[in-house]
């Protein structure tokens, strides 16, 4: 893509998040949505693949219904209070709304079902920005307001948790994958958010590096199969090596730092007397990290005799930039010592 | 305590810094310094209470065994592995070590823990490098079920175990061992009360194994290359027998009634895996089903909570794990000379390799349980024990007593005795090596009948 329009695409998508983060107008935190969806779309279907222009085509008419629902919910809370602040919904029904609207535009079970065809059909860095970046706008604002229903985001939560589980164990195109990753990481964050919201806070910036690692490996072995993973260690061992670790962090095993959030909602919900709720969403993670545990499998712990799974890939030299990769690696593995420290950030 | 655990985070920089030659050696010099260090934690100054505290990690005399244990079977693991990591390329090699390394590190800090939360994610933290070891380097296409078995069924139950703690942790207030005692749980007679009692316990269950829960256990002992096999039975069981006595503190007074189930169901399961046994036509197999017989009982001996019982219980572990590592290593040799672990293909030994037939006698001894082995002692106070707690299961110990000693002559005289099968035509004489692995785990076992009190725990 040329560059300057990349560099306005990019520019148009932070500017529409920080819009959002910035608003305290549901007028303004609408536009920083639609701004970031529309800048979005170019990028989605910039491979102009009949596959990718359909999942541009379903991203934008969730995004649009999504919006669309956030909009009338703030209409009907200024009709009813005569304001138009985030912080100060106090009446059921538009909070609710917006609560719908924004499981929507994250994709929240049981509204989730855009998320796989739509990260399917996307190239790897592109899912990776609507896995990570597209979030950041909803959440900021499903943080700001006051739950109306205590059941409803634990709903959400619960199905997340194990919509995400179930519906990853049939894939293995990669990207299906992630996306069902995605949705039961997002069912974690929720169910914590009516409670210890700088929890759900932590779980979304551990997430993002956990995903960032995954993303960036699938890339770096340009493969979008498991079958097709199976032949990284002769092109990369090391980060062969290291993609069950990131693997195994994001199915939240201890003593991976992926372990600190689930660890830490567990506790915050056995505190508010919610301990079956607490049993069953960690139940559910095992779901998840068999999938994970597959790929690893598949990438790691067994060489495939090969030449017959795939086509053998041209080794080609590789400008890839790694830094990054080993940074959030890094982070993936080794930080859940610190979480005392991170504990007391959330805190501030 | 640091001067162990240090030495141990540091031997990892060792395996990749070495040069490729005196990789092996060097690590096994480092690891049984590491061994022989570790035996002072044996010296308990005070008979009762923790000793060598600090914030995070503590040692008495319920864990000292245990962490010597540990320590002691490293440069073991590292010897029995040397021979079939030879033909693979370097770094692997030093990836297999340090897999074994970063296991060691995880169970001193397990065993050590004064918290159990750190306990818990030590003791999660043990499976990772256990699945990598079981599913990269077993040599059977069954391995990758055998890890993911391995995996779910310990993660089931241990997640559980995790509300648990933080229930626990929420109402009380500290998870640390140190108060435990002083703390227990006032707890009316609620249904969720039971619940939280079984969350508790199953983690530990599923780890022993418990009968019902065990089918992990033959995969993963079977599938896993000789260091897996040695380590899983050797350290990581007793990891659930350890924490079985860890939380039966705060478990007062519900397991007066609710262990009654469980108390059966692991005497049920001496008895029927110790059957189980007699059926085995491979050799791993029988012994991963003798290693769920033996924890059985120790299940048994800690549910009923005297003293006699857990000493019994902690005595049997440490013999058991001393035992059942030697046999793994003797199955192994086997293994290495035929590539196949079905028993009448290797019969008839004692004539070829006559020597080995010694080691293969004094383990099978010590599997029976003969007096005056450190074994016999730990099942006789349990015997004991279960009997005092009720005279029916005597029964059943008495039968499950009967059946291993069947199959442990079984054992023995399918593997020695015999004519020697046409087709075994070229054996490897027995190296050295095993020979010393052999004596290095048997040569404690014998010196153990000495001076029991150095394993039995907190009974003065």
């Amino acid at each position: 893509m040329n560059p300057y329009i990349l560099t306005i695409l990019l520019f148009a998508m932070g500017l529409g998040t920080t819009i959002t983060f910035a608003s305290s107008h549901w007028l303004l935190a609408w536009m920083g949505l639609e701004i970031n969806t529309l800048a979005i779309l170019p990028l989605m279907c910039q491979s102009h693949h009949p596959r990718a222009v359909e999942a541009t085509i379903k991203y934008f008419l969730t995004q649009a219904t999504a919006a669309a629902m956030l909009l009338f919910a703030s209409i009907t809370n200024a009709w009813i209070t005569g304001q138009w602040n985030l912080e100060f919904m106090s009446y059921s029904l538009p909070t609710t709304l917006v609560t719908v609207a924004l499981a929507l535009k994250i994709g929240l079970a049981p509204l989730h079902a855009w998320m796989p065809e739509v990260l399917q059909g996307l190239d790897l860095t592109t899912g990776l920005i609507l896995s990570t970046w597209q979030k950041l706008a909803p959440f900021c604002l499903l943080l700001q307001i006051n739950p109306s229903n205590t059941s409803l985001l634990l709903i959400l939560g619960l199905a997340s948790t194990l919509v995400g589980g179930w519906g990853g164990l049939n894939q293995n195109q990669l990207r299906k994958i992630l996306a069902y990753s995605s949705i039961a990481h997002l069912g974690w964050m929720i169910l914590v958010l009516q409670f210890f919201p700088s929890l759900t806070l932590l779980t979304l910036l551990m997430y993002f590096v956990m995903t960032f690692s995954l993303f960036i490996s699938f890339k770096v072995n340009n493969s979008t199969t498991i079958n097709s993973l199976s032949m990284s260690w002769s092109k990369t061992p090391i980060i062969s090596s290291m993609v069950p670790f990131i693997l195994l962090s994001l199915g939240g095993l201890p003593p991976l730092s992926g372990f600190m959030p689930k660890w830490l909602i567990l506790q915050e919900l056995t505190k508010q007397s919610l301990a079956p709720l607490a049993t069953l969403a960690a139940l559910s993670a095992l779901l998840s990290l068999y999938f994970y545990l597959r790929i690893s499998y598949a990438m790691t712990l067994t060489m495939s005799p090969n030449t017959l799974l795939n086509a053998l890939p041209w080794r080609l030299p590789s400008n890839q930039h790694t830094l990054p990769l080993a940074i959030t690696t890094s982070l993936t593995i080794c930080l859940l010592p610190l979480t005392p420290a991170i504990t007391a950030l959330l805190t501030l | 305590m640091l001067k162990i655990l240090i030495p141990s985070m540091f031997m990892l920089l060792t395996t990749w810094t070495s040069p490729f030659k005196q990789l092996w050696s060097t690590i096994l010099m480092y690891s049984f310094l590491v061994a022989t260090l570790s035996l002072t934690w044996l010296a308990m100054p005070t008979d009762t209470g923790w000793f060598y505290i600090n914030n995070y990690m503590a040692y008495d005399p319920l864990s000292s065994p245990l962490l010597v244990l540990t320590c002691w079977l490293l440069p073991l693991m590292i010897i029995a592995s040397q021979n079939h990591l030879a033909v693979e390329p370097e770094n692997r090699q030093r990836t297999y070590i340090s897999l074994l390394i970063s296991l060691q590190i995880f169970l001193i800090l397990a065993f050590s823990a004064t918290e159990m939360i750190m306990f818990y994610v030590m003791f999660e933290a043990t499976l990772i490098p256990t699945l990598i070891i079981i599913t990269r380097w077993g040599n059977q296409m069954e391995r990758l079920n055998a890890g993911t078995y391995f995996l779910f069924y310990t993660l089931a139950g241990s997640l559980p175990l995790l509300v648990a703690l933080l229930i626990y942790h929420s109402s009380m207030g500290s998870l640390s061992y140190l108060s435990l005692t002083s703390l227990p749980l006032t707890c009316s007679n609620l249904y969720a009360n039971k619940l939280w009692w079984m969350a508790c316990l199953l983690a530990f269950l599923v780890k022993m194994p418990l009968y019902g829960v065990h089918l992990w256990l033959p995969k993963a002992h079977v599938e896993a290359p000789i260091a897996g096999s040695m380590v899983l039975a050797a350290v990581l069981l007793k990891l659930g027998g350890y924490g079985m006595m860890r939380i039966m503190i705060i478990l007062d007074p519900l397991t007066k009634e609710l262990s009654y189930p469980f108390i059966i169901l692991a005497l049920w399961g001496v008895i029927m895996t110790g059957s189980i046994c007699l059926r085995q036509t491979d050799l791993k197999s029988l012994i991963a089903y003798s290693s769920v017989s033996h924890m059985g009982l120790v299940a048994a001996g800690i549910l009923i909570q005297t003293p006699w019982g857990f000493t019994g219980a902690l005595i049997l572990m440490i013999a058991h794990g001393l035992t059942s590592s030697a046999l793994f290593c003797l199955a192994n040799t086997n293994y290495e000379r035929t590539h196949s672990r079905t028993i009448i293909l290797a019969r008839g030994l004692q004539m070829v390799l006559p020597l080995m037939a010694t080691w293969w006698f004094l383990a099978s001894l010590a599997n029976l349980a003969l007096p005056p082995l450190p074994n016999l002692m730990g099942e006789i106070m349990i015997i004991t024990s279960l009997f005092n707690w009720s005279f029916y299961t005597l029964i059943l110990t008495g039968l499950g007593t009967l059946i291993t000693a069947s199959y442990s002559l079984y054992m023995f005289l399918l593997t020695q005795r015999g004519p020697i099968p046409h087709h075994l035509i070229l054996l490897e004489p027995s190296h050295t090596r095993e020979h010393l692995l052999l004596a290095l785990h048997l040569l404690p076992l014998l010196l153990l009948i000495a001076k029991p009190e150095l394993v039995w725990g907190w009974t003065a």
